[in-house]
């Protein structure tokens, strides 16, 4: 078995950026709109509420009137080194992918045993407590098949659409072309930001925009030190949300501060921290 | 074999050993994982042929563009366009799930009805469209014949121009009724300020784009203010590349850590109601600091500095008034803020090239203050930033065609001359032509109702009118209510007569001027798949029961159907020449464009002209260059006027007919003379005894959630938080302080109440909350709809204390005295 996909051919990830992201939550319903998820009467119950994209609410935890909340748009990591739902999956229904870096999930070998959705850090995964979608309403008229509905008792997650590459390929394949370009595959939640805060691409790929953020010095990933490679970045030049994007001990977490990155000289100065 | 502890140990050692060498356990595990899966109700949606169309999306009036995927003749899902102007690719998580509002077939109306059980119940029996027009139009013949039309009313939610609202006004006029009100808006608040400080009826156009600082002041630029596709994309791309060399600032005046508080670059929290103080003492340090722009105040403006009138009394002016009484330290004491932060912020606002003070409460589907508008507008003049670049652009309106003139006949005139329930447009509130808050006190005061019969359009004022269930109570008196919604909301089920629109995937509709937008834009949208139902476009509804009543109210309605009534204004854009009905998105239509160098259109006729407006779904000026200043401002003077002239004739007008003393308390006024007509401060009434009711309550608004007359889509649910909604408990956001001092934790229970009411909610602890307010979140609390929607916490807008607001008389929703008591 290979180690990581560096040999690959595509590694596919998104950049997202705290400062633009207005955490209106178009991209859930983007993402629940896009992927055919249940909709349940209460959805106040988050732990059986499915959210493939799910908006987490951080805030910085200073008094009025010096407060600011913010939000971590979370999909699916799509770790790239030893996801830890693959690594327990009995069944194999989940599994990285080399050559697009997509953690899949295939419903039908899922035996609903919970257990990849204990072992994901991010909470990226859902199990089907309940049949999909509430019968006799009519709203199954919305349902596209791209996706497959889900049944009771499998758990589902985050596929980065992969339906959407594969239609953006067939595309190509219909011109004649065996590469999608760069913006011909995005996910619904990329397509959907009002504030054009999400940037998805080919990680592999050094003419692709995310491949030129993720190494900016602004740039993080969540629970960076567990080692499982994200390949979910997030991008904010507030030194309070890059320090909650993981568990820091006091004295731990160490801000950025005039860093260069390419060309561009950047700095927190005057970032909104002084602001 | 003797069964022996080794035989046995090595017997199920060597069984274990074995299975794992077969395939078994795998293929069981996956034979149960199918068998498990194999449910006959596990929808299989159909394929077919994937096309896309495009259109306008008309929730609310902002007008994005959107893109709808079908499946044959299934719409399987909603996207933003990236070839319409007013949002280059997103919309809002609303429009977003649009769809489960065409689909869910509990929350609509599928055909005609009346009411079968007790009003509220939502009990209808189908009848037919025949039917439904018969009874309607009976009843109406008969009020006309017994001579009094007028207790023919109209509540009507669509935006004010579209052309679905000029027929209905066109319909009640045509009636005989002078009752028509709307349930207000912020852009009522901008028409009105507009009107008195620069002569014209017409919306705000904010340069937002433009822009290198965005002072708002309480809009929600992040809670769905204006066209949140537009304000998003605009907020990308503020925040675009190099955070060292951002072009703009945005600042954002709140009491509450919003999304857009917290995300601006600077949050200023003054206390709710306080924010026209605070521009007034932003406007005393720039004065005071001589940061003003001086040429646009001595060229363009009036009232600016001290005047003596031609019969020899003295006035003061703006300059005076503000220095006198809005010092940092005054402002400091009314509004809360530290007088070092309004310097500075007065600092940023004047060293910026191209400042604009942006005024609104929240989202815009609720008024606002006069004066407060007033008071940024203020700030605005005094930089100049008026018809300039990034600031306040005073563009044409949209030049749509008059429909012909209406000939009423005797028994309708006689109607049109009876006074309007609402009391707008009388020297009491000169400048207000709808005041729904009056409309309600006046069924509601009077012990028979004097509307016999009520037409609700677009509008859920049973659930969105901050009056402290009011209008609820007005609904029980009122003897026949009609509602042509097309979803089972509120005041639908209180209705006796259901003649249901189709949704807005379904119809053709216009939008004209989306809020705050900065060029003129008349959108289009189009049936994206069939009716679903038996419904139908209430613009083709409203000609159909105008020719149902007959007489001369048919004959002023002259159009075969809804379509050509809108190309019969439309005519009015071709005339006028010069609007694009196609969007490149290479030139945004916020980039002024060098004389001659921009986009031409493409058409040569009228026909061409619709044609392209019904496949795009816009027609379009792109922003030009400054106008002249030529007769730019309409107002007495023929300048800006920070003191307004039309205030000083009106007081005058009303002082003539009953004592001046009477006129300003009639008009809500503290101030007297020129103070008066100018922006200035006046400490809303309390209304109730603050020792008894020690804490304010606020209702705030999310963009994730409906607060209007559309349903939230189910969709919805998933994005709040559950600090925010538990079950069947919404959560009062407080701050900690304040929740210590009354010994509340976290999720308990508690009641609101007021001294219009109670709600029970659980405590949210939220540092952002100012201390000594309860923000309740606008949007839940229906008790209407389906399992989705219903019984989901509880409705603000049921304990709001409304006073009302000098000179315009709109409710003041944001001063709700409250105190809590645990459960």
């Amino acid at each position: 078995m290979k180690k990581g996909n560096d040999h690959g051919k595509n590694k596919y990830g998104m950049v997202i950026d705290i400062d633009k992201c207005t955490g209106c939550g178009t991209c859930m319903v983007a993402c629940a709109a896009e992927n055919n998820v249940s909709v349940r009467a209460d959805q106040s119950d988050k732990e059986r509420t499915i959210t493939w994209m799910n908006l987490y609410k951080i805030s910085n935890g200073k008094e009025f009137p010096h407060t600011e909340v913010s939000y971590f748009p979370r999909p699916c990591m799509h770790c790239d080194h030893h996801p830890p739902c693959v690594s327990v999956c009995v069944s194999t229904a989940t599994k990285l992918d080399f050559n697009t870096g997509i953690v899949s999930q295939i419903y039908t070998r899922c035996i609903g045993c919970r257990y990849c959705q204990a072992a994901c850090p991010y909470g990226a995964r859902y199990f089907n407590w309940w049949d999909v979608f509430p019968q006799d309403k009519g709203m199954d008229r919305y349902l596209t098949p791209e996706v497959s509905p889900r049944m009771r008792g499998v758990v589902e997650k985050c596929t980065f659409c992969h339906h959407r590459r594969m239609r953006a390929k067939t595309l190509a394949y219909a011109e004649d072309r065996r590469e999608i370009e760069e913006g011909e595959y995005v996910t619904a939640c990329t397509e959907a930001c009002p504030a054009q805060a999400i940037t998805f691409g080919d990680l592999n790929n050094p003419e692709h925009e995310v491949s030129k953020l993720i190494k900016h010095p602004f740039t993080f990933r969540l629970l960076e030190r567990i080692g499982t490679e994200p390949k979910v970045y997030y991008h904010s030049t507030r030194d309070w949300i890059r320090k909650l994007g993981d568990n820091f001990l006091p004295g731990e977490y160490t801000p950025v501060v005039n860093q260069t990155w390419a060309e561009e000289e950047w700095s927190t100065k005057p970032g909104r921290d002084e602001f | 074999m003797k069964l022996t502890r080794r035989n046995f140990i090595a017997a199920v050692v060597g069984g274990i050993a074995g299975i794992q060498a077969t395939p078994l356990p795998w293929k069981i595990t996956d034979d149960v994982a199918i068998w498990t899966q194999n449910w006959p109700w596990v929808p299989v949606p159909p394929t077919g042929e994937f096309t896309e169309v495009s259109s306008v999306c008309n929730l609310c009036p902002g007008g994005c563009g959107i893109a709808v995927k079908k499946v044959d003749e299934r719409a399987v899902k909603i996207e933003g366009r990236t070839d319409y102007p007013v949002n280059p690719g997103g919309i809002c998580p609303v429009g977003m799930g649009g769809l489960q509002l065409l689909y869910d077939e509990s929350l609509r109306f599928t055909g005609p009805m009346k009411r079968a059980g007790l009003r509220g119940a939502g009990e209808f029996t189908e009848i037919s469209w025949g039917e439904a027009f018969d009874i309607l139009a009976g009843r109406i013949s008969n009020l006309r014949k017994k001579g009094t039309p007028e207790a023919i009313a109209a509540v009507d939610g669509n935006p004010e121009g579209t052309t679905v609202s000029v027929l209905i006004k066109r319909l009640m006029k045509a009636m005989g009724s002078p009752n028509y009100v709307r349930p207000l808006s912020i852009t009522d608040t901008y028409r009105m300020g507009n009107l008195l400080m620069q002569g014209t009826l017409a919306p705000m156009a904010y340069d937002l784009e433009n822009s290198d600082y965005v002072l708002s002041f309480g809009c929600g630029l992040l809670e769905g203010w204006g066209a949140p596709g537009r304000v998003m994309n605009a907020w990308g791309m503020w925040h675009d590349g190099n955070p060292a060399k951002r072009k703009t600032r945005i600042v954002q005046v709140e009491s509450r850590a919003s999304n857009t508080a917290s995300k601006a670059d600077m949050w200023v929290a003054p206390k709710p109601g306080t924010d026209g103080a605070l521009a007034l003492g932003l406007a005393h340090v720039i004065i005071k600091s001589g940061q003003y722009d001086s040429r646009f105040v001595a060229d363009h403006s009036s009232g600016f500095d001290d005047w003596r009138s031609l019969e020899g009394t003295n006035h003061i002016g703006f300059k005076t008034l503000v220095l006198e009484k809005y010092s940092p330290e005054q402002v400091a004491k009314i509004t809360g803020v530290n007088p070092k932060t309004i310097v500075s912020l007065a600092k940023g606002f004047a060293n910026a090239k191209a400042p604009v003070a942006i005024y609104g409460k929240g989202k815009d589907s609720l008024n606002g203050s006069l004066y407060e508008f007033m008071a940024v507008q203020s700030l605005n003049a005094l930089k100049g930033s008026i018809n300039r670049s990034g600031g306040v652009l005073l563009p044409d309106p949209i030049p749509l065609s008059n429909l012909p003139p209406l000939e009423v006949d005797a028994i309708a005139s006689e109607g049109l001359k009876r006074p309007r329930l609402d009391q707008a447009g009388t020297m009491r509130y000169p400048f207000t032509d709808s005041l729904i808050n009056n409309f309600t006190d006046a069924i509601n005061r009077n012990p028979k109702s004097p509307v016999d019969t009520l037409l609700v359009f677009s509008a859920n004022p049973f659930f969105t009118l901050p009056d402290g269930g009011g209008f609820k109570n007005a609904l029980e008196k009122v003897p026949f209510i009609v509602s042509f919604s097309p979803y089972r909301d509120e005041t639908a089920n209180m209705a006796d007569l259901i003649l249901p629109d189709c949704t807005y995937l379904e119809k053709i509709d216009d939008i004209v001027w989306p809020t705050g937008l900065q060029y003129p834009l008349y959108g289009l949208s189009k049936p994206v798949v069939e009716p679903l139902y038996n419904t139908r476009n209430t613009g083709d509804v409203v000609i159909e029961l105008s020719r149902a009543i007959g007489e001369s109210v048919g004959s002023g309605f002259p159009w075969e159907n809804f379509e050509e009534a809108l190309q019969a204004r439309a005519k009015g854009l071709f005339d006028a020449g010069g609007g694009l009905v196609s969007y490149d998105p290479d030139a945004p239509a916020w980039q002024r464009q060098k004389a001659g160098n921009g986009p031409k259109p493409g058409y040569k006729s009228f026909d061409e002209m619709w044609e392209g407006i019904q496949s795009g779904g816009m027609w379009y000026r792109p922003v030009s260059s400054p106008k002249s200043w030529q007769g730019l401002f309409n107002t007495p003077s023929g300048k800006f006027e920070f003191c307004s002239k039309l205030i000083a004739q009106a007081i005058e007008h009303y002082s003539n007919k009953i004592s001046k003393k009477a006129a300003l308390k009639n008009m809500g006024l503290a101030a007297i003379d020129d103070e008066a007509c100018m922006a200035h401060y006046q400490a809303p009434k309390a209304g109730a005894d603050r020792s008894v009711y020690p804490l304010l309550m606020l209702p705030y608004e999310m963009i994730n959630l409906a607060s209007g007359w559309i349903p939230s889509p189910p969709f919805l649910y998933k994005t709040i938080f559950e600090n925010q909604l538990l079950k069947d408990k919404s959560f009062a956001a407080i701050n900690p302080k304040t929740a210590a001092k009354y010994h509340l934790e976290e999720g308990e229970l508690v009641v609101v109440k007021s001294p219009a009411g109670e709600v029970e909610v659980r405590i949210n602890l939220f540092e952002g909350a100012m201390p000594g307010i309860v923000y309740l979140p606008l949007g839940f609390g229906h008790t209407a709809y389906d399992e989705f929607l219903k019984g989901k916490g509880v409705n603000p807008n049921n304990i709001v204390q409304a006073g009302q607001d000098p000179i315009s008389g709109y409710p003041v929703w944001w001063n709700t005295p409250v105190k809590l008591v645990k459960v």
